[in-house]
């Protein structure tokens, strides 16, 4: 956390689906209606229960899922928060399921967000999979405040590949891999990132996606010279420093709680040999 | 009408019969976005060991069918911390029970002994049952002989009320319950979570780094219902009951089946404050009921065919 990000309460309460889009292969846009949302910091996180709040609450499966807080807009009857998904089990593929006017339980935002580069220093986002929804709001705000940003989104395929268009519209340097060749340049992300580095510029490195990918950027970014900041996905129980399961083990010795101490760590903190 | 709530679970009063489970319920402070801790009757803190305690690795917990298993290993900030740090972090008025676990008896014992007189702690709950830790716990809880010399020396060390928590993983949980009594403990906490084993076809390997892990949440509600319900005929000291509570209802039953207080555990991971909106519901249920004091409701089912019978009254 950077010392000028307010620190924000998150709150327990009960959002309302206001659409649920389907975009292409395993990839959904949920927008929720949340009254009382309290705003949130780029890079955390809340908590879902799609089948909590239904009249007869469905307790399985029980958990809440961790999802990535994409962005947000103000609205009159509740701030509409939007989530980018992938189907991929029991709790996405309740999530799937919801109509409009669904309920759904919500805890959040939660965890450390993302700090900003320092003053006049450029940055380099490198995103692959869900891990692109943890890096919009970042990259959206950086622009903002006049950063130079270049993006760099990776997928399996092209009709995997969530929030292409939502970069596009920003005023930033976009870049995307596919693994077969269907969209952009034919690759993994982490080539491109190599090629970024290599171009020199002095920036702060922020990657989030699959471990395998996490731990190549943060790698790279080590033999470039490049501090990296990495946004861990542990599975979670609870997203509020209680349950513990989400513990990473640390280079250092000892477990950082992704949920707490993360989900966005020092990429040389992490002991990724000890990650699941 | 104005519904009675307290109840008096083995020497510590408490203003309503909702407490959170240990483990579930960190040391409190973590809830203070979500829940006014004076709205339940107390909570449990995380298990205490003498030094500070580190987890297992990763994977620590997996999903079940109505539930979660982990196998956190008692991670924890140490007893010296927790006196120090902890509990003074808490708002007036809230009521704590504190979870002392160690691996040999008489460290049991020290800790219990630096947990007496500090700030909050009305009485202390020995978890003589963690599930997936290798030594000490569940062998506490499961070997009659091993427990009655436990409780024994925790009841020595300390003068606060003291509760024993119980393993499911047992035979016959009424004889377990016995020797806790026959010890001079004043209640009993159950049921503790199931050990339990899940599998990851695909890598065909077990889902948590440390194989076994304690199955916990509304799939293991039953078991527990029927363990309480073993235990309170077994004794006549108080019981307090757990095991996938998500509602007020879910509590009810509990009390039903003996239980002068519940635990709400695993619920406060994805609904934090469920435990305020259970003593509630607790209240509106006696309403609709016509009751005049919750602890009405402590071992009154109904298991015979005749008339019903008349409430046993512990609270």
């Amino acid at each position: 956390m950077t010392p000028s990000q307010r620190v924000i309460a998150p709150m327990r309460g009960e959002a309302r689906v206001v659409s649920l889009l389907d975009e292409g292969g395993p990839n959904r846009r949920l927008v929720l209606a949340v009254p009382g949302w309290p705003g949130f910091h780029p890079g955390q996180f809340v908590m879902l229960s799609p089948g909590a709040r239904r009249s007869v609450p469905q307790r399985d499966p029980l958990l809440p899922r961790p999802m990535a807080v994409f962005r947000t807009h103000p609205a009159g009857e509740g701030t509409r928060v939007e989530i980018l998904f992938k189907v991929h089990g029991r709790g996405t593929a309740l999530l799937a399921d919801t109509v409009p006017g669904d309920r759904i339980g919500v805890v959040g935002p939660l965890g450390t967000p993302f700090p900003v580069p320092p003053p006049g220093a450029r940055a380099l986002l490198v995103a692959g999979g869900t891990g692109i929804a943890s890096v919009y709001q970042l990259a959206s705000e950086l622009v903002s405040r006049g950063t130079r940003v270049d993006v760099l989104l990776g997928a399996r395929s092209a009709v995997d590949l969530m929030g292409e268009a939502d970069f596009a519209a920003l005023d930033l340097e976009l870049t995307v891999a596919t693994e077969d060749g269907t969209r952009g340049r034919r690759g993994v992300v982490t080539d491109l990132l190599d090629e970024a580095l290599a171009q020199g510029g002095a920036p702060v490195v922020y990657a989030c996606g699959p471990t395998p990918m996490m731990r190549a950027a943060a790698e790279l970014a080590v033999r470039h010279g490049r501090p990296c900041w990495v946004s861990l996905e542990n599975p979670m129980a609870c997203g509020f420093g209680v349950c513990l399961g989400c513990a990473a083990p640390l280079r250092a010795g000892g477990f950082a709680l992704v949920c707490r101490d993360g989900p966005v760590l020092p990429a040389e903190a992490v002991a990724w040999d000890g990650l699941p | 009408m104005s519904v009675d709530t307290r109840v008096n679970l083995g020497g510590i009063a408490l203003r309503n019969p909702v407490l959170t489970a240990s483990g579930t319920f960190g040391y409190g402070t973590e809830f203070a976005p979500f829940l006014d801790l004076t709205r339940i009757g107390g909570f449990v803190a995380k298990s205490l060991t003498l030094e500070p305690r580190q987890g297992n690795p990763p994977a620590r917990i997996a999903e079940a069918p109505a539930g979660m298993l982990n196998a956190i290993s008692l991670e924890n900030v140490g007893v010296d911390a927790f006196v120090r740090e902890k509990l003074p972090a808490l708002p007036e008025g809230v009521t704590v029970i504190a979870s002392v676990f160690e691996t040999e008896i008489s460290r049991y014992a020290e800790v219990a002994k630096r947990l007496t007189g500090a700030p909050h702690v009305a009485g202390l709950e020995v978890n003589a049952s963690c599930p997936h830790v290798k030594s000490g716990g569940i062998e506490f809880g499961q070997r009659p002989a091993l427990l009655r010399d436990l409780v024994a020396a925790v009841r020595r060390a300390s003068e606060l009320p003291l509760l024993v928590k119980l393993s499911p993983n047992v035979t016959d949980i009424a004889e377990m319950a016995r020797v806790c009594e026959g010890e001079g403990a004043d209640g009993i906490s159950l049921i503790n979570s199931v050990q339990a084993l899940e599998v990851d076809p695909e890598t065909r390997r077990p889902v948590l780094s440390n194989v076994l892990g304690g199955l916990s949440g509304p799939a293991i509600r039953p078991i527990a219902l029927r363990m309480v319900w073993q235990a309170s005929r077994a004794v006549s000291i108080p019981i307090c009951g757990m095991g996938g509570i998500a509602s007020a209802e879910d509590a009810v039953k509990f009390l039903l089946c003996g239980a002068t207080a519940v635990q709400v555990g695993t619920l406060n991971y994805l609904e934090p404050g469920i435990a305020g909106e259970v003593a509630d519901g607790l209240v509106a249920y006696a309403e609709r009921h016509g009751l005049g004091r919750l602890a009405d409701l402590i071992g009154a089912l109904e298991t015979g065919r005749g008339a019903p019978a008349s409430p046993v009254r512990r609270g």
